[in-house]
């Protein structure tokens, strides 16, 4: 993972010009088209800042390389797997911030990210495009390869060229540098093992056909334990090319036999920006993930173990593609630019869009699928993200079609449920529909045969209403039941229920409820109905065997709504009581006067309280009658409900009940 | 490795960024401010610490530039010591003891080598006296300062109630209704005063002051929100003064740009003023800054200003009053309802920011990652007025769902909303899917998720506990009608009490089939798929104050705390108390992923943790006098990787790593590691020298820029100097319009040759000419002024260099440019 983490962090394929910061990926640097390098915070997909070169058209940006964390100790005698360990356990804060840029014209920035500026200039190695920027994980090394043949190590405390070799024939487009940072491998069209300190070749590897552009170590030590290990044999590293889609995985043997790929991974397209995470321990697989130039990301999982001859593919490659409901109907594909593993190699650090304003995204593994699509809206995601950029804010959609529960509403309180058998209740219960739909089923099996003559011209009577009414309830019109319910007469209604037949009543009842819950406006004319329908369906509603649950949702209703009724109420009672006692104290004095104040006071707590217009008020009293009459009623069934609630202790409704009735 | 001998409590932010006035470099490139104990470096570019400079032993109160050494910074501190550092590299140079408090820190160019302080008289309570310091040249880091001189008596303690004047002539100081002004030269006290009156919206006390830096004018801020600018107060009588009125409320700094031509004002508006020429009708705003103005302060260049906001946000703001950049540090909300809670998808800590707002911040790097505005209503700024404000926040276990409370304290009853989002991934953002307005009639007091991690969809159970006797359980139902564009929504599955009591806390077991909620004095424990009442649990006498289950291996156990001192441990498979102990426990937090359960206790002033398993009943790990203050809260984030613990006894840090919240807001974690391995990144960074190529032009600026900062005193003498010796020719080039000019080539020569003019070409006789003419010239606005002395600033160093490079001339280079000074300059005559 060292070598993951520092030297092959930015391990990308030479092509893709962005790189994660270090070991806990804070930052995300991509250097676009426009020669602007842009840092991105990958927590909060947030630009950080925007740097431009001098020279961005002239010298573009060829190469990106984050320098590794921190000035670490010179490599204790435990080894590379113990140095790591220690660099694990060290905070993970803030690491070093500087950025190796590889122009065009073969010069090199180095740029800090954390101060915004740019901190020196590497002149007068290459004379040509820079292929490759890596950075020593242990000492501020910096060692690039360029289009000029050439390997140059840079000391970038003095900004000066230590050394200065020729790495190939033909350009050098890649490095890496090993775990324990002895070595170093370098590709044009072959691979080379440098030994750093005498810079001489130590192995060829050769099979590429066309330019390596890029090379990182798999492992930090070998995976048979018992042999000595003495810094790189027995090694693995991976390596891919340009137009190629194979990625080559090598190892350094001890003997100088083997000298082709111990086996190969298959992509769709030639690998743009690979990461991996490096395995310890011998069980555990390496996780690979290649980001393709088709825009695909591919994930393996493998554990190296030797030769294998057929080329592996992947275990799950990951889409990315726009929704496309509204507006354009094909979904296009979003490509992803770059991918990294997180810390806890359970999550995926992806990145996607263009590369002017990507997004980043942190999703977590998982590769039983094999095949995962992800659907994202980028329009509508970088929409949310422009007011970011300077107050940090962010605001979560809310639609209008969100679900709105308001007291007395069903599923604001729990549904009044008979105490039935517990799990087919439980059905029943999770979906309130069922039950609206038995209501229909019922209605049906109910097979009523309603005279469907209408009454002709002129306008409906009170027995026509009984008619209309059924059959609006049946048909379930609406325009027949407003011209029916929106009827104020006392009169009419009282007739109109009392002749209606007997089976309608609890679908009246429903459509009551359901009309009740709608504005103020329209309850306080179902209030007349349902007065009417208790008064004198009181008898058949008390037979049926399911009334509770029947009425349940209306009791609930009615019960929020007498809520704020009662403490109305009882403002009215002692209101009542002063303006009588101030009468009988001043009868002499003129009584009108006093009932004027009592009024005007009263009217103003209802409308503050109640919200609802006056003609609520001036129902009250009829409002308290149906409640008296429904309390009949409920009382029967009162004794199930506490038996079914006694785990409660008490009913919590009776108490209500008692109030209500002052 | 050496195994760390203890664990230390660390610091690790949401300290105080408003403790004093920030100041920017010289170059305007950082920005130094205090920050509780520390002294931070921000970079104004990136917003990103650079430095932490620790050292003070208590809060800092005063940041200083040394004015004689623009590298160099003072900073005072209430531990009664001055520290002078070496800000770029981060090192303490000098620290000075004076020993008192020291409340205010102030540094002047003209005094050479004392600052200003505000300390306590000594003797007295509530009295503070201006002294000046003498800091003593001797060698050595740790220095004694014992040279006091009072300079004012009676002063206010706020670093806001102090200015010095122009040059540093003269300091004023005011509290309450007095302004007081000391010549420092003519040492003579001059005091003034404003006729107290106390209206509704307040009095016009004095709360800040500042004073012109070139002219002799003073602008105080009063707390009825008027500015007054003051001015002939050398005179006892015949001093006059101004009024701005545009706050509605207190005044909270004010500030003069650089020139002293403008005049910054803020207050609690969260609105920044900038008065015009000290008239009242010319101002420009900047409105919506989020929160109050606590502090105003400007970079010397005058390109950029910054404010600082109690909610612990540093805004930097340009010149023409646009936002540049915002540092955000963790918002100190007035009250921390929420709790910490951890949003499982960023790994973010959440808590209430903003009012009406949740802040995600960022442990690792110590700043917010975005604060999401869940209420959703304008805020606003008026004592006395109620607003909405989170109570309670939850997320389920993989951070799909988000339940908020809101609530707004009403007359009779509080109003209630539980929002329920959903986190679309298409939009990547949250997603508001059910609103319950009054979910229950009084205040929620505790609200939990089922924790269920395979089947998060159909299993997920949101359970709130209210103070009116009920805990509802909320489930996701498939929404039915064919219009609802969603497909689930929430409703409300079950209603539970017990004998009428308050629910106070609720959770669920580790595998989610029972559910613990607590009424006052008694736990009782529910079948989550029946909902059926299991068994209850108390402890008498007192009401439980906090419920957990404990995990992994020690799921069998209920763990509770009750406010009368005893933590309880209690075996659900015997139903029976396990074991019980002793102790005033103020938090407990299990930790997800481990048996651990931290419990921290307050006791005799002090707080303490104990870090137990519930399966025993011996702490695994006591530590005593964790801080002084109160912990209000706590939370085990979950690291990324298992750490490496040496030491045994430490183990349980190994998966997740436990952060507290203090009364004052202090965010503070538990390390083992040593100190060194933690100390400041910048110690650590990589020394990249900065070595940039030395291109010619910028050989030039750069010698030039030398050069500029040693005249930066009076800058405006060598502007006008400047001036004067401006170039004809380039000035005729720069205000003739483009398209009567001619020809480019034919400009060229003469622009060269206008940048070789030296000294003794300014004899000839034609540049003789220009100079009349250019006399003639009516002075240009200010801004066209600002291009032509930079153009010259520019051309003053090419002389110097070809100073050096003249002799290197060749022969035909020579000729050449005897040519272009010979150069016929007719044309521009003609026009």
């Amino acid at each position: 993972m060292a070598a993951a983490a520092c030297g092959g962090e930015a391990a990308a394929a030479t092509r893709a010009l962005c790189a994660f910061s270090p070991r806990d990926r804070r930052f995300f640097a991509i250097s676009g088209s426009d020669g602007r390098l842009r840092v991105w915070e990958t927590a909060n997909s947030r630009l950080q800042h925007e740097y431009v070169p001098s020279a961005h058209l002239s010298a573009a940006c060829t190469c990106l390389a984050w320098a590794p964390p921190g000035g670490r100790p010179p490599p204790s005698k435990d080894g590379p797997q113990r140095k790591k360990r220690k660099s694990e356990v060290a905070e993970v804060d803030k690491q070093l911030d500087v950025l190796a840029i590889g122009t065009a014209v073969g010069s090199i920035l180095l740029y800090s990210t954390v101060k915004g500026e740019l901190q020196s200039k590497l002149d007068g190695g290459h004379d040509n495009r820079v292929n490759c920027v890596r950075w020593h994980q242990d000492n501020c090394c910096l060692y690039s390869c360029s289009e000029d043949k050439h390997i140059v190590e840079w000391n970038t405390q003095t900004c000066k060229v230590k050394c200065k070799w020729k790495g190939d024939n033909s350009s050098v487009t890649s490095l890496c540098i090993s775990p324990d940072g002895k070595m170093l491998l370098s590709a044009g069209r072959t691979i080379k093992l440098w030994d750093l300190e005498t810079k001489e070749v130590y192995r060829h590897f050769t099979g590429h056909a066309t330019s390596v552009s890029s090379l990182m170590f798999t492992t930090v030590k070998p995976m048979n334990e018992n042999k000595s290990f003495d810094g790189i044999t027995g090694l693995y590293f991976l390596s891919g090319a340009i137009h190629d889609r194979l990625l080559s995985v090598w190892q350094i043997r001890s003997d100088r036999k083997e000298k082709n790929a111990v086996m190969s991974f298959t992509v769709t397209d030639e690998p743009t920006f690979i990461d991996l995470t490096v395995s310890e321990v011998k069980e555990e697989p390496v996780k690979l993930a290649v980001v393709c130039r088709d825009g695909q990301l591919h994930l393996f999982e493998h554990i190296l173990n030797g030769y294998c001859k057929k080329p592996l593919t992947s275990n799950c490659t990951i889409q990315i593609a726009t929704p496309g409901n509204d507006g354009d109907s094909t979904p296009k594909p979003v490509p992803i630019l770059a991918a990294a593993f997180c810390t806890d190699k359970q999550s995926l650090l992806l990145v996607y869009g263009n590369t002017l304003q990507p997004i980043i995204e942190k999703v977590s593994l998982n590769t039983a699928e094999s095949h995962v699509c992800l659907i994202r809206d980028i329009q509508k995601v970088l929409s949310l993200k422009t007011d970011v950029a300077l107050t940090k804010v962010k605001t979560p959609v809310v639609n209008l079609d969100t679900k709105v529960l308001v007291p007395g509403i069903p599923g604001h309180s729990t549904a009044v449920k008979t105490p039935s058998s517990g799990k087919e209740k439980k059905k029943n219960k999770r979906k309130p529909g069922e039950t609206e739909e038995s209501i229909e089923q019922r209605l049906e099996a109910l097979d009523i045969d309603v005279s469907k003559v209408k009454t002709p011209g002129g306008l409906p009577q009170t027995d026509s209403f009984a008619v209309l009414l059924v059959q609006g309830l049946e048909s379930n019109d609406a325009e027949i039941l407003n011209r029916v319910l929106n009827t104020r007469k006392e009169n009419v209604i009282k007739n109109t229920v009392a002749r209606m037949p007997i089976h309608a009543v609890i679908p009246l009842l429903h459509e009551l409820t359901k009309r009740l819950q709608g504005n103020p406006y329209s309850a306080s004319l179902m209030v007349r109905w349902l007065k009417s329908v208790f008064t004198l369906h009181a008898s058949y509603l008390s037979t049926l065997p399911d009334l509770i649950p029947q009425l349940g949702m209306l009791y609930q209703l009615m019960e929020s709504r007498v809520k704020t009724l009662h403490k109305l109420s009882r403002l009215h009672g002692r209101l009542f009581i002063l303006v009588t006692q101030v009468a009988a104290s001043e009868t002499v004095q003129d009584v009108t006067e006093v009932n004027q104040t009592a009024k005007l006071v009263y009217e103003d707590e209802s409308s503050e309280e109640e919200g609802s217009d006056d003609e609520m008020i001036a129902d009250k009293d009829s409002d308290e009658n149906w409640d008296e009459d429904e309390e009949k009623e409920e009382q029967s069934d009162e004794q199930d409900m506490t038996v079914e609630k006694e785990i409660n202790g008490d009913s919590d409704l009776e108490p209500e009940n008692e109030s209500e009735e002052e | 490795m050496v195994a760390p001998a203890t664990l230390r409590v660390v610091r690790c932010g949401g300290s105080t960024l408003h403790g004093a006035r920030a100041v920017f470099s010289a170059d305007s490139k950082y920005l130094l401010c205090a920050a509780g104990d520390f002294v931070k470096m921000y970079s104004v570019a990136t917003e990103e610490t650079l430095r932490v400079m620790g050292g003070h032993a208590d809060l800092v109160t005063g940041v200083q530039l040394n004015p004689h050494n623009h590298m160099q910074l003072y900073s005072s501190s209430l531990d009664g010591s001055i520290k002078l550092w070496d800000f770029m590299d981060g090192i303490p140079i000098k620290t000075f003891t004076v020993g008192s408090k020291l409340l205010a820190l102030y540094a002047l160019a003209s005094s050479e080598d004392s600052v200003f302080v505000v300390i306590p008289k000594s003797g007295e309570r509530d009295t503070f006296q201006l002294v000046s310091v003498k800091l003593t040249k001797a060698a050595g880091q740790d220095l004694e300062a014992k040279e006091l001189s009072v300079v004012l008596d009676g002063v206010d303690a706020s670093p806001k109630h102090i200015a010095f004047g122009r040059e540093g002539e003269y300091v004023a100081s005011v509290k309450e209704v007095n302004l007081q002004v000391f010549f420092f030269k003519r040492k003579q006290l001059n005091r003034f005063s404003v006729s107290a009156i106390k209206t509704k919206s307040g009095n016009n006390h004095f709360t800040c002051i500042a004073c012109h830096p070139t002219e002799d004018c003073i602008a105080t801020g009063h707390a009825d929100g008027k500015i007054r600018l003051w001015r002939n107060f050398y005179h006892k009588k015949d001093y006059t003064f101004s009024t701005l009125h545009w706050h509605h409320d207190t005044v909270m700094d004010l500030a003069f740009s650089m020139e002293g031509t403008s005049l910054l004002s803020g207050g609690v508006e969260s609105v920044l003023v900038l008065w015009h020429n000290e008239s009242d009708c010319q101002k420009d705003f900047l409105p919506r800054l989020g929160s109050a103005i606590e502090y105003i302060s400007m970079s010397s260049d005058g390109a950029l200003c910054c404010t600082l906001h109690t909610d612990n946000r540093i805004t930097i703001i340009n010149s023409n009053l646009r936002f540049s950049k915002s540092i955000q540090g963790l918002i100190k909300s007035t009250d921390v309802k929420t709790g910490l809670v951890v949003d499982p998808r960023t790994k973010a800590l959440v808590l209430n920011g903003e009012p009406g707002h949740l802040q995600f911040y960022c442990l690792q790097s110590d700043q917010q990652l975005f604060s999401l505005d869940i209420v959703q209503r304008q805020y606003i700024h008026q004592a006395g007025l109620n607003q909405a404000d989170l109570v309670k926040v939850a997320f389920s276990a993989q951070g799909k769902w988000l339940a908020t409370v809101e609530e707004r304290e009403e007359v009779t009853d509080p109003e209630l909303q539980l929002k329920l989002w959903f986190y679309d991934e298409e939009t990547q953002s949250f997603k508001l899917n059910t609103r319950i307005n009054m979910p229950h009639e009084d205040h929620i007091t505790d609200m939990c998720f089922r924790e269920m991690d395979e089947l998060e969809d159909d299993s997920l159970i949101l359970v709130t506990a209210g103070r009116d006797c009920v805990f509802k359980v909320w489930v996701m139902v498939e929404d039915t009608d064919p219009e609802a564009q969603q497909s689930v929504s929430w409703s409300c599955d079950f209603v539970g009490s017990y004998h009428n009591y308050q629910a106070t806390n609720c959770c669920f077991s580790e595998d989610g089939s029972l559910l613990a909620v607590s009424f006052e004095e008694t736990v009782t424990v529910w079948d989550s798929v029946t909902w059926d009442l299991k068994c209850t649990f108390c402890h008498p006498p007192g009401k439980i104050r906090n419920i957990c289950f404990g995990r992994l291996t020690c799921s069998k156990y209920l763990i509770g705390a009750t406010d009368y001192g005893f933590l309880c441990c209690w075996n659900l498979l015997s139903c029976a108390l396990e074991w019980s102990a002793h102790l005033n426990v103020l938090v407990l937090q299990p930790d997800p992923l481990s048996e651990h359960i931290a419990a921290v206790s307050w006791l005799s002033k002090e707080s303490s943790l104990f870090v137990f398993k519930p399966n025993e009943p011996r702490p695994i790990y006591i530590q005593r006098n964790l801080c002084k203050e109160k912990i209000q809260l706590a939370a085990f984030v979950p690291r990324d990787e298992p750490e490496t613990i040496g030491s045994e006894k430490y183990h349980w840090l190994r998966r997740s790593q436990l952060f507290f919240l203090t009364d004052t807001q202090e965010l503070m974690t538990l390390s083992a590691k040593s100190l060194e391995e933690r100390l400041t990144p910048s110690s650590k960074q990589l020394a990249v020298e900065e070595s940039l190529p030395v291109t010619p032009f910028s050989l030039l600026l750069g010698k030039h820029r030398r050069q500029q900062s040693q005249e930066d005193i009076d800058l405006g003498k060598l502007v006008h100097n400047k001036h004067k010796q401006d170039s004809p020719a380039v000035k005729e080039l720069l205000h003739t319009p483009a398209h009567v000019l001619p020809s480019a080539s034919f400009l060229c020569p003469i622009f060269i040759n206008s940048l070789l003019i030296s000294k003794e070409n300014k004899s000839t006789e034609e540049v003789a000419d220009e100079v009349e003419m250019e006399s003639e010239k009516t002075e240009d606005d200010s801004d066209e002024e600002r291009g032509v002395t930079e153009m010259e600033q520019e051309d003053t160093s090419p002389m110097e260099l070809l100073g050096e490079m003249t002799c290197k001339l060749s022969k035909s280079q020579e000729k050449e440019l005897r040519k272009i000074r010979k150069m016929d300059y007719s044309w521009i005559s003609a026009f």
